[in-house]
């Protein structure tokens, strides 16, 4: 065992004091030198906070522990809870019961309800690997909320300004590493329940990844939880979800979020056309369970 | 005179009501009835007799009365304290047996000419029952003057007063009274041949009701909702041609009627189901805010509710009343029927024919009146059907 | 596999099982007493989806499938309903299996106008959910509520009349079906009495051609109608068949089980009792103990919930008669013991569950229809117990009635067999007025329940019974019910024994029918 160095300069009671004394004439400094709890000088220029916010991908909320713990909380309380709330009756279900490959689920939005609503008509499978495009303006501005919403839901970030291409290549890679995308084309809450304007981001997203947009509606939310209210009241509600719409030859992205526009209408408005809801033979071959090997 | 009396008494009223009609508070000295020595009643006039009760039935107005059950709005037709009992056979002065018809119209209060309802033979609807030579009163039984049934002496006109056959005992000529009721009851509505009648209440007047639209108006089918088996045997053995037990009585009656039956699933509220369709004509013969709800909703739509069981303050769901376009009407007392015929000489021409003394009885004193009371309160259950206070002498 | 047997018994024989609606009673049985048992489960069949689709290739006096199917016509599957099989089986079930099949191939050949219509006659109307359970997840979202629904033997608009038989029976049919440019029928037989021309004079008939034979006279002349070469049932059922066939174009395909018909938590019940562990004891214990404690409901709930690990033994199509006999010669090896000799008195415990109330309750008379209907009829050449014979039937038999499955039971009951229970004089002074009563219809049509005269069929059933047998005694039977069913109630066996030997003589013998698993007698 090595005896402590006895000839250290800086070490023992002197250190201390010479420590200590910088520290005091450091305070002094500070305390003189800037303006504490008193008006910023007028002259100063406008404060700012240069450093900007770590970007952030959310990415935790789709790595485990998160997925199972979100599966449990899913799984135990918001769909029980929705169950009982709504009473959902879900319509075209076969068209997601069997996807091979991952798609956008294109819905209208009429209330917070939506999520959870159309959460539950996809089923536990697709449910699982679904991610929901959720306002980044409104659910990320404060961290908590944004936290909750991911752990529940698995949002992520969505600026709806239509803007940034980095959005656009981060929906990009959930949907190319095998992430459902549900997306509301309205951009925003319709107020009175009735389908607002498409916006183009979702033809961009479908034709730049040659995925399959599957149009969904769901009718009663509003009257669950409409723009405005915070506490959700009983009320039945239907989903209806659409045959799942190809991206053509060809076809510009303009045009294709017409279609799907169009198609969530249809939805919307009941139709029984094979365009939006296939025939029989489409859905039941769409629901035919992945070949394996006995 | 030994009689027992009732008397207006706010405190003992409040505490009859406030023990719920219990019968051991109901007959205790604090509550309405007494047994005392009273005076006996003096005749009013020339063509008054003294009649010595033999037999009295308890009707169940009585126990209402007695357990402030009553409606108020008996309250100023009648003059107390009087002495109840308006079912009885008594003797007269010179032994020869007789019933009394207790209601006090016109001829009785000597007032002349009568009034329109009198005039008609509809002497339960007198328009004079406060007027003339005796006190307030609707029925012996009711008024101060007359003295009543469970006292050892009343006095009666003489237009009050029946022979009674020798065919009949002291027991079923007690009957003839609430029988009167029921005929009339059966005579004022008419059932038809091809109707359905439903008699809720096998009571002695559901019992009796029963015997007396079996044979007056004879329909297509009889059914009568008893609820203990003696009920049961006895409203089969006076021509029931059904008879079902309270709690089937829906099923059994939509069979009957070949109506629809739609169930409320899951309202905690409303147990009874909606018949579409049900019985022609209903005689509501318990009395009960129950019973009573039962029969608006198991007469068929248009059909007709007859209460002939005295209802008080109940509270009925009017709804079906509404909805079904009921005539709900009330079948009081006696007088002078359609065909002209007094309804006691009907009921005293029908009596010896249907064994009422299977319906009369276990007897007591009238110093056992708290054990009457009782007993009369509870009679379905004790398999009795009119419990009655007996003053015959031993002999 | 073991067959079935007939065994003896004597002084080492265990204590024997009796069913008692929802539980049971160990009894010892006189010594000298016989017990027949089922046979062993047979094999089932190791790919039944393989099998399924050889038979549809290569049907029996028929064209396969595929050749049939065309773009542009009208098909129509129409299947049993959830009567079939006792208790219900456990996923997958076979109907599933086969008309899986039968729509992929529909989906392959371009067949748009397709329909699925459960085949349930006058039997009540399945919930969405147990129509699930029958034909699977895939086909009940694909189909459900438009194109896969309950037959409605009601609907005036629904049924057509397409002929009379040559004795001048009127034969009605669904509609949809008689529309169709074919109709695949998928069966599933459990009992001889099941499947053949039955499935769709019954299953898609309504009122007036079913009434054609569910009558006391024919029933009466049906010995058994276990047995169709022997009954007079099936000969009217045939006869309507025919006059379908010519019709319709029918593609029947048939599956039999094995009778495999307890899942593993109660596997006594599928033993004997000489066969029982240490383990199979302790279950029966602490079955029993369960049952004596729990009250009616939870017992209901807890035997309802329990499915049937069957089997399939056999799946065959083509022409209905062909294909009917192969699958009643499956259904027979499963089922038949040959049985030497009647005998005085014949034992049968009542289980839980009969024909008419999966999710239900085995009511007085459905305890009647199921002893003395199904349970009595079970045999071949003659019944196990001889003519003027006693039944002793263990059951609760207490007063209880599903409000919602049987409406028309509770009348029955009530009105009907509180004034007489003599079939005959039943039929003559009640039918119709049940089979025309508006409530009724409007329950069966709008709601789960059955048909306004189907008591009057339960009771049918066991027409030839009562008109067989000397005497019939209730063990453990509420009385007041026993009573208005026209039978006798003893509170153990040995006092039905000392009851039966009035009617039948001192030292009687005794048979014993430990079913189910389900057995066919067949008695020399």
């Amino acid at each position: 065992m090595a005896a402590p160095a006895w000839y250290s300069g800086s070490v023992g009671l002197s250190a201390l004091v010479r420590s200590l004394g910088g520290a005091l004439d450091d305070y002094r400094k500070l305390r003189r030198g800037f303006h504490w709890d008193t008006p910023r000088p007028a002259e100063w220029p406008e404060a700012s906070n240069a450093v900007p916010d770590r970007p952030t991908t959310l990415g935790w909320a789709r790595m485990e522990p998160v997925r199972s713990l979100r599966w449990a909380l899913q799984k135990g309380m918001l769909m029980p809870f929705t169950e009982v709330m709504a009473h959902p009756k879900v319509e075209g279900e076969e068209w997601v019961q069997e996807l091979h490959r991952p798609v956008i689920l294109a819905s209208n939005h009429t209330s917070h309800a939506d999520t959870p609503l159309l959460l539950y008509a996809l089923g536990d499978r697709v449910r699982e690997r679904t991610v929901v495009a959720a306002a980044a303006d409104y659910f990320y501005s404060r961290r908590v909320i944004g936290f909750l919403t991911s752990l529940w839901l698995n949002t992520f970030p969505f600026a709806r300004t239509g803007g940034p291409q980095e959005v656009l290549n981060r929906s990009s890679q959930l949907l190319k590493s095998g992430w459902n995308l549900l997306v509301f084309p309205e951009g925003t809450r319709s107020d009175t329940g009735a389908l607002q304007e498409f916006r183009p981001g979702v033809g961009h997203l479908a034709t730049e990844n040659r995925v399959d947009v599957i149009p969904m509606h769901v009718r009663g939310a509003h009257r669950i939880m409409p723009k405005g209210r915070n506490v959700p009241l009983p009320a039945q509600a239907t989903v209806r979800i659409g045959k799942p719409l190809k991206v053509g030859e060809g076809e510009t992205s303009r045009s294709f979020a017409e279609r799907v526009e169009k198609a969530v209408h249809e939805l919307a408005d009941g139709a029984e056309s094979a365009q939006v809801t296939g025939s029989w033979i489409d859905r039941w071959q769409a629901t035919a369970p992945r070949k394996t090997r006995r | 005179m030994l009689a027992l009396t009732f008397d207006r008494n706010i405190p003992a009223y409040a505490l009859v009501k406030a023990a719920g009609g219990r019968p051991d508070v109901a007959t205790s000295p604090l509550a309405l009835l007494h047994l005392e020595d009273v005076e006996p009643p003096k005749l009013p006039g020339s063509d008054w007799h003294r009649v010595h009760p033999q037999v009295s039935g308890i009707c169940g107005s009585d126990i209402a009365a007695i357990t402030g059950h009553a409606s108020f709005y008996m309250d100023p037709l009648t003059s107390f304290p009087f002495i109840p009992g308006h079912e009885l056979c008594g003797r007269l002065d010179d032994g020869s047996r007789v019933v009394v018809q207790p209601v006090l119209g016109c001829a009785v209060r000597g007032i002349d000419p009568p009034c329109r309802m009198c005039a008609e033979g509809r002497i339960g609807l007198c328009e004079n029952v406060t007027e003339g030579e005796i006190e307030v009163g609707l029925q012996t039984g009711y008024c101060h003057d007359t003295g009543g049934g469970w006292g050892e002496l009343l006095v009666a006109h003489e237009s009050q007063l029946y022979e009674v056959p020798d065919a009949l005992t002291d027991g079923a000529a007690m009957l003839t009274e609430p029988l009167a009721c029921a005929i009339h009851a059966a005579l004022r509505t008419g059932a038809q041949p091809e109707d359905t009648v439903l008699v809720m209440g096998a009571g002695c007047l559901g019992l009796l009701t029963v015997a007396a639209v079996k044979t007056f108006t004879p329909p297509r089918k009889l059914i009568c909702v008893a609820k203990y088996p003696h009920q049961a045997e006895l409203a089969r053995s006076l021509g029931a041609d059904l008879v079902v037990a309270p709690g089937e009585v829906y099923q059994r009656v939509r069979f009957a009627t070949q109506a629809r039956r739609v169930d409320t699933i899951g309202n905690l509220l409303e147990k009874r189901p909606v018949l579409l369709g049900g019985a022609d004509l209903v005689f509501e013969c318990a009395g009960s805010a129950s019973s009573l709800s039962d029969s608006v909703r198991l007469a068929r739509g248009g059909g007709k509710v007859v209460l002939v069981g005295m209802p008080g303050k109940e509270e009925v769901d009017w709804a079906p009343i509404w909805q079904r376009e009921l005539q709900v009407t009330g079948a009081y007392a006696y007088g002078v029927e359609a065909n002209g015929k007094r309804t006691f000489d009907l009921a005293l021409e029908l009596a010896p024919s249907l064994k009422l003394d299977r319906l009369a009885g276990p007897f007591f004193a009238l110093e056992d009146y708290r054990d009457a009371i009782e007993y009369a309160m509870s009679s379905g259950r004790l398999s009795a059907v009119r419990v009655a206070f007996d003053q015959r002498s031993e002999a | 596999m073991r067959p079935g047997a007939v065994v003896e018994v004597d002084r080492n024989t265990p204590p024997t099982l009796f069913h008692y609606g929802e539980g049971f009673r160990l009894e010892r049985l006189p010594l000298g007493s016989r017990i027949i048992y089922p046979p062993d489960p047979m094999d089932p069949i190791g790919h039944p989806e393989r099998a399924i689709r050889r038979a549809l290739t290569k049907p029996i006096e028929d064209d396969p499938l595929k050749d049939l199917l065309r773009p542009g016509m009208k098909l129509t599957i129409a299947f049993d309903d959830l009567s079939l099989p006792l208790p219900p089986m456990a996923s997958p079930d076979v109907r599933q299996l086969v008309i899986e099949e039968v729509v992929d191939m529909a989906a392959h050949a371009g067949i748009e106008d397709i329909q699925l219509i459960a085949a349930i006659g006058l039997h009540r109307k399945m919930t969405a959910d147990e129509i699930r359970h029958i034909v699977g997840d895939r086909v009940f979202t694909a189909f459900w509520p438009d194109r896969l629904y309950n037959h409605d033997a009601e609907d005036p608009a629904d049924n057509v009349q397409i002929g009379k038989t040559s004795n001048g029976e009127e034969v009605w049919l669904n509609r949809r079906a008689l529309e169709s440019d074919l109709v695949v029928y998928v069966n599933l037989t459990l009992v001889p009495m099941d499947g053949g021309q039955k499935s769709m004079s019954t299953g898609l008939g309504c009122y007036r051609s079913i009434k054609e034979h569910h009558t006391v006279h024919t029933l009466l002349n049906s010995n058994s109608y276990m047995h169709p070469p022997d009954s007079a049932l099936h000969h009217s059922c045939i006869r309507q068949g025919q006059i379908i066939e010519d019709a319709v174009r029918v593609f029947h395909i048939e599956t039999s089980l094995n009778n495999h018909a307890f899942p593993a938590i109660a596997n006594f019940l599928q033993k004997r009792e000489t066969d029982w562990t240490t383990s199979d004891q302790a279950a029966f214990y602490a079955l029993k103990q369960a049952t004596d404690l729990a009250p009616p409901d939870l017992k209901r709930t807890m035997f309802h919930s329990m499915l049937a690990p069957y089997g399939m033994t056999s799946v065959q199509a083509g022409q209905v008669d062909k294909v009917h006999d192969k699958t009643l010669e499956a259904v027979r090896s499963q089922m038949l013991v040959p049985v030497e000799g009647q005998t005085d008195v014949v034992t049968m415990g009542i289980p839980y569950l009969g024909p008419y109330n999966p999710n239900s309750i085995l009511n007085p008379v459905l305890v009647v229809c199921l002893g003395l209907g199904y349970l009595f009829n079970l045999y071949k050449n003659k019944p196990v117990v001889r003519e003027g014979g006693v039944v002793i039937m263990s059951h609760p038999t207490r007063y209880e009635f599903h409000s919602v499955h049987h409406p028309s039971y509770i009348d029955f009951y009530d009105e009907v067999l509180a004034d007489t229970t003599d079939s005959a004089e039943i039929e003559k002074r009640y039918e119709k007025r049940f089979a025309e009563d508006p409530w009724y219809r409007q329950m069966y049509q709008q709601s789960y329940a059955y048909h306004g005269v189907h008591p009057f069929y339960a009771w049918y059933w066991a027409a030839h019974a009562l008109a067989y047998l000397g005497d019939v005694i209730v063990v453990g039977g509420e009385r007041s019910t026993v009573h208005r069913l026209g039978f006798k109630a003893a509170t153990t066996l040995e006092d039905a024994f000392e009851m039966a030997e009035q009617t039948v003589g001192r030292y009687p013998s005794v048979s014993h029918l430990r079913t189910p698993p389900l057995l066919l007698a067949e008695v020399e």
